[in-house]
């Protein structure tokens, strides 16, 4: 007969989380990698607020924004928040493409005919498409207007106004406001999910808040394109 | 009533499967959509064919063997309900209905409408239980659990490990099944002492079986026919999360 110790836990070795991960880099156990989707996509949750907040300063007039951009170039944080805000999306972005491969491979032989429950909704069936519009987005964003030429006239609030008399650029940003806000509204709750936030009566409330905040940042940022191209 | 069925056939794990449609005419709607099933194979067998091949035991929603998709929902209309628990009144005269089994690429099927759901074993084996001395059951109350406690463990342990959770997720992820196991040792004394290397064991099972991730949809609740909550998921996050940090 087995003695309990060889046939419990007592001898049984301990398990390989972080073993060998079947898509390279990102060798952690699947809810590691959820976290770490989790932890970095709210960080950037907040700084979207922030950076919101001072965009709209461009409804203030040039002044206020350049003021503004000014005041930023000054205090020292720029660059250590830049290079904060590279490595989240970096390792966000590593991790969504672990997830979603790993969830694409899950199930080879499709079903004929799939129904949802009704507990799904858009913006969670379409995270990876808005993901993949924002990795697209997000670096043409901060080479337009990061490197683009400041030093024009009116400085920073003249090359955005400028950028937005074009209407590829004006409906093309104004467009990808909808896979963020997509993206936003469902990440939010989510993420709490994630890391292990939620009760019964909490979830409901979560997943409403998740929509009214990615929804109003979402939002606020399509006023500017528009106040850009239609405003002056 | 008169049914016209669509049924996944595959006759091995190997070999290449199709929907073939099937008439089924005169099924009496008081009999559950098993007996259904049960009515259509006889007419087979005395054809010559061979039966469609599917998974049940108890027949009465409480050993989690029956599961299959019937019209893109696991274990059919309705919820709370196993697929033995399914009544034809559920249908109309005259309706299509598609029937597949379970698809994951944890859950191979074996033959038409059976999978193989070892991966679930694999996952339990890896810490879904206590290891104790058995003796005599002990005095009930010798250790004391508190209620909220008792009745959250009770709700999880309800998990009869059909599968339905991974069937219906977009990604076939495991995690609602694993963190009611995990959930149900977790909340009492006993489960305790086990507890980061079980919430370490059961995910890395979890992972090596190739199931997806969580994306926090809530589909499995929605299905779940023991109405296993998403709490239990939000819970097993935070034990492996716990277990990660002290380990
Ligand atoms: C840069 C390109 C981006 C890509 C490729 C991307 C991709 C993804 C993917 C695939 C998911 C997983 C959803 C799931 O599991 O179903 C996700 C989740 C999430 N994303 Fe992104 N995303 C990007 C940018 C952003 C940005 C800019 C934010 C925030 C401002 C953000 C916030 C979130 C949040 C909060 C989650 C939820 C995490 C969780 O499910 O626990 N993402 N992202
Ligand atoms: S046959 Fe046991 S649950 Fe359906």
């Amino acid at each position: 007969m087995q003695s309990v110790a060889e046939r419990g836990t007592l001898t049984a070795p301990r398990p390989a989380v972080r073993g060998t991960g079947k898509h390279g880099v990102m060798a952690f156990s699947s809810i590691l990698k959820k976290v770490a989707m989790a932890l970095t996509g709210l960080g950037m949750f907040l700084f979207l607020i922030g950076h919101l907040a001072g965009n709209l300063l461009l409804l203030k007039g040039p002044d206020s924004f350049n003021g503004y951009a000014a005041f930023l170039a000054k205090i020292p944080l720029v660059v250590p928040v830049e290079i904060g805000l590279l490595l989240l999306a970096l390792l966000h972005i590593a991790s969504a493409v672990s997830v979603t491969l790993g969830n694409w491979t899950a199930r080879p032989q499709r079903y004929a005919v799939k129904r949802t429950a009704g507990s799904s909704t858009f913006a969670s069936r379409t995270m990876w498409i808005g993901g993949l519009v924002l990795a697209v987005f997000i670096p043409l964003h901060v080479w337009m207007f990061k490197y683009g030429d400041h030093h024009g006239p009116q400085e920073l609030y003249g090359l955005v106004m400028r950028s937005f008399q074009n209407p590829l650029i004006a409906f093309g940003y104004a467009f990808a406001m909808i896979p963020l806000g997509l993206h936003l509204s469902h990440g939010f709750a989510s993420a709490f999910q994630t890391l292990g936030i939620n009760r019964p009566r909490l979830r409901p409330r979560l997943r409403a808040a998740g929509a009214v905040l990615g929804w109003l940042i979402a939002l606020g940022f399509l006023v500017l394109p528009f106040w850009g191209f239609f405003g002056q | 009533m008169d049914l016209t069925l669509k049924v996944w056939r595959q006759a091995g794990p190997k070999e290449k499967g199709r929907l073939v449609t099937y008439e089924a005419k005169g099924i009496p709607e008081d009999a559950s959509f098993l007996e259904m099933l049960d009515i259509v194979n006889s007419r087979l067998e005395a054809q010559g064919e061979e039966p469609i091949a599917f998974d049940h035991d108890c027949r009465e929603g409480i050993c989690g063997s029956c599961g299959c998709m019937i019209n893109g929902r696991p274990h059919g209309p309705g919820q709370g309900i196993t697929t033995c628990q399914l009544y034809m009144r559920k249908f109309h005269h005259g309706d299509t209905i598609v029937i597949e089994p379970f698809r994951a690429r944890a859950f191979p099927v074996v033959k038409d409408l059976v999978v193989a759901r070892s991966a679930f074993d694999k996952i339990i084996q890896a810490g879904g239980f206590i290891s104790v001395n058995t003796g005599s059951a002990p005095e009930a109350n010798t250790i004391p659990v508190p209620k909220p406690n008792a009745e959250a463990a009770m709700d999880a342990a309800a998990c009869i490990g059909c599968g339905a959770c991974v069937a219906t997720c977009k990604n076939a992820s495991a995690v609602l099944f694993v963190s009611a196991k995990i959930s149900h040792l977790a909340l009492l004394p006993q489960g305790e002492p086990e507890r980061e290397r079980r919430a370490l064991a059961m995910v890395a099972a979890m992972d090596a079986a190739g199931f997806g991730h969580c994306s926090n949809e809530g589909e499995c609740e929605a299905e779940c026919p023991k109405g296993i909550s998403l709490v239990n998921i939000a819970r097993l996050n935070r034990e492996h999360l716990r277990a990660t940090v002290r380990k």
